[in-house]
């Protein structure tokens, strides 16, 4: 069984090249663009993986953050990364302390990327 | 365009319909239809639980509960017979919508659908939706001539103050007590007592959930008629319902 990740952002093209990238990885991806969609899709679908911009409004919120704490209390098993442009050593401190797997700094070649993907997924399909 | 301008432009909300039957002996008909709505298709939330869980997020129940209203109402014309329709609605609709049942009743005018053949099914009735405002909406639907079923009885917030509050006239047992209660006694007992009560209030139960032959067996063995469950039939589109040849119950 493929490993299956939900990527969140709010920025269309990056969620289809993220798609394009990782199903030929022999990914089942599904994306979603806002806080509330990512909510209801992990509210009811099992996630190996959850890739997460930490800005999805295009406001100075840090929607990312809210996923991390939303997963860790509904679905434990679920491995996290979270990418940002604007990243701080505090929100950094701040993602870790909330179970963040691994918390990646924009741009980031796709390759990088799939590696952590990979490693995190490895067994949970 | 957004997930929530994809609910709402027309048609993005479809319909699908499953019956509740009556059992009487070997034979069975259709006693009502409980509209399912599915979400805007190829997005994520064309399945319903995705949908219902993002719209309520949003706190957007009260407009999705009246687009899925009017949706149900446009394809219930092409429905076999002219059985009860089933419409769920969030407690929290009842509670902050103090013109639910006005919009109902013109929706009904508007789809020439009797209120008499309209349920309105309780769902997702958590704190605080307990409300001086929910008791309000649930009366003025009665004075329509509108029936009352509440969903999932017996789990989290279906309890007896629900029950006492709402005087249903259906109490859908929750599957969760169904599922395998041919071979678990405690299963029965519970099914039974709820049967019970719902006579003693004068309304009926209705058993969901019903998977298995021995299932819907030992449910009618305690008396409850009235069953719902993918054994008898999946959800469908009322084009592909109206091709089946179940007899219906006038409501």
């Amino acid at each position: 069984m493929r490993p299956r990740i939900l990527i969140v952002d709010d920025e269309e093209p990056i969620l289809l090249a993220l798609r394009e990238y990782f199903v030929p990885l022999q990914y089942e991806v599904d994306c979603a663009r806002e806080l509330e969609e990512a909510e209801a899709l992990l509210s009811h679908v099992h996630y190996a993986l959850l890739i997460a911009d930490l800005r999805l409004t295009g406001s100075q919120g840090n929607e990312g953050l809210e996923l991390i704490r939303f997963v860790r209390e509904r679905s434990p098993w679920t491995r996290i990364v979270v990418l940002t442009g604007y990243g701080s050593a505090e929100i950094e401190s701040e993602a870790v302390g909330r179970g963040v797997d691994a918390f990646l700094q924009k741009p980031m070649p796709l390759a990088d990327l799939a590696e952590i993907a990979s490693a995190l997924t490895r067994g949970t399909a | 365009m957004s997930l929530w301008d994809r609910i709402i432009e027309p048609d993005g909300l479809t319909t699908v319909f499953q019956p509740i039957f009556r059992i009487a002996g070997e034979g069975r008909s259709t006693y009502a239809y409980e509209a399912l709505t599915r979400g805007p298709k190829g997005t994520n939330i064309e399945r319903s639980d995705v949908l219902f869980e993002y719209v309520r997020r949003k706190h957007r129940e009260s407009e999705v509960d009246l687009l899925s209203i009017a949706a149900a109402l446009r394809e219930s014309r092409h429905l076999p017979g002219e059985p009860s329709l089933s419409l769920n609605v969030h407690a929290s609709t009842l509670e902050r919508d103090d013109s639910l049942a006005g919009s109902l009743a013109m929706l009904c005018a508007e789809h020439e659908v009797p209120l008499e053949r309209i349920i309105i099914e309780i769902v997702e009735h958590a704190p605080p939706w307990s409300g001086p405002q929910l008791l309000a909406s649930l009366a003025e639907l009665r004075a329509l001539g509108v029936r009352i079923a509440l969903d999932d009885v017996g789990l989290g917030q279906s309890n007896f103050r629900m029950i006492l509050d709402c005087h249903p006239n259906l109490l859908k047992i929750d599957r969760h007590f169904v599922n395998g209660c041919h071979a678990d006694p405690h299963r029965r007992a519970v099914l039974l007592s709820i049967a019970d009560l719902a006579v003693r209030l004068g309304g009926q139960a209705v058993a969901e959930g019903i998977e298995e032959e021995r299932d819907l067996k030992a449910v009618t063995d305690l008396g409850i008629d009235l069953v719902q469950g993918y054994l008898l039939c999946l959800p469908r589109s009322s084009q592909a319902l109206r091709d089946a040849e179940v007899p219906a119950e006038v409501a």
